[in-house]
């Protein structure tokens, strides 16, 4: 019996660690998971939370530099009257 | 959900294209308004957007090859032949600096003294550490192949190792040049023997640090398991690049610094 019980926490000992080191190490599979969800994302977006904070983040740059870009030039373009 | 018939990947609409573009006018305009108006501001923005272009761009590649399974071998294939014609108009990019070097060497102005290298100009000795880069640079090129041959072979540990040393060996790289630019006898401004050298070099040491990056971005996608043995492309990608990087040397090391000494 006593050996039996050693085993048993071996056995459980084993399968913790490398169930865990497991996780720890190899994500790809959950990823795969993740971005083949039929959900209608596209790629860009599919990642969650953080992907939409970045991408708005990155379109209000873009717009905002759209218009700073358009009025430097339009500055520069008409010389200061002295 | 419909499921396509054939082997292609036809890509989700993405802003990145735009993004990135715009980023680009941001960045070129911005120069001109540095130059005449003082202000960093545009340029700075347009590079802000430049850097979370490419961030986000070559995450959602990641994401379409790796998780969802779109980078199948006529993908592949199509993909390897962008990166070859990529890299070879970077080698006309060099060519025209090589073009230029030899152009002004060949047939020295009398301006120059009528020689080369031109007179008051004194040389760095390309057998102290112009040389060191070269051996630095030919070893990374056998570290990247043994990273290669590992990932083929299935061997992690030796992967991550090798490829680990492949970066360091090119920081060591672009220290040394650093320190030779600190130290060195003369300026950009020297003539045409300071345009030539510093264009040519420091153009060469931004590719070094380019594809220094990529293979570290390599290095981790392979410590997390995205690599197989039998598939591997962007890592490919990056040693392609890595030994376009070290023939570049190799031309700027025998033309500029050893012939041109």
């Amino acid at each position: 019996m006593f050996r039996q019980l050693l085993g048993l926490r071996l056995l459980s000992r084993r399968t913790i660690t490398s169930s865990a080191r497991r996780q720890a190490d190899n994500g790809v599979k959950e990823k795969q998971k993740l971005f083949q969800e039929d959900n209608g994302l596209p790629i860009h977006l599919k990642g969650g939370v953080k992907d939409a904070l970045i991408s708005r983040f990155t379109m209000a740059l873009t717009v905002f530099g759209s218009g700073y870009v358009v009025y430097e030039l339009f500055t520069a373009a008409m010389p200061k009257k002295a | 959900m419909a499921h396509q018939a054939h082997a292609y990947h036809m890509v989700d609409p993405s802003p990145w294209p735009l993004t990135g573009a715009i980023a680009a006018l941001l960045m070129t305009s911005g120069l001109a308004v540095w130059f005449h108006q003082h202000s960093m501001i545009l340029m700075a923005i347009g590079t802000v957007l430049m850097l979370l272009t490419m961030y986000q761009w070559w995450r959602d590649i990641v994401r379409e090859g790796t998780f969802q399974g779109h980078h199948t071998p006529p993908v592949q294939k199509g993909l390897r032949y962008g990166m070859i014609l990529f890299i070879t108009s970077e080698v006309f990019f060099f060519l025209g600096f090589f073009w230029a070097f030899y152009h002004a060497s060949l047939a020295p102005t009398p301006e120059l003294g009528g020689c080369w290298p031109p007179t008051g100009i004194f040389t760095l000795d390309p057998l102290e550490v112009p040389l060191l880069n070269t051996a630095v640079l030919l070893a990374s090129g056998v570290t990247v192949t043994w990273a290669h041959h590992s990932m083929m072979g299935g061997d992690r540990k030796q992967a991550i190792q090798s490829l680990t040393m492949t970066i360091v060996l090119g920081f060591y790289f672009t220290v040394l040049q650093a320190m030779e630019y600190v130290d060195a006898p003369f300026t950009i401004g020297d003539g045409v023997y300071g345009a030539t050298f510093f264009v040519a070099t420091g153009f060469h040491g931004l590719h070094v640090m380019i594809g220094s990056i990529f293979l570290a971005v390599c290095l981790l996608r392979q410590i997390k398991h995205h690599f197989t043995s039998g598939h591997h492309f962007g890592f490919e990608a990056a040693a392609w690049y890595w030994h376009f990087v070290d023939v570049v040397w190799l031309f700027l090391y025998v033309s500029i610094y050893w012939w041109g000494s």
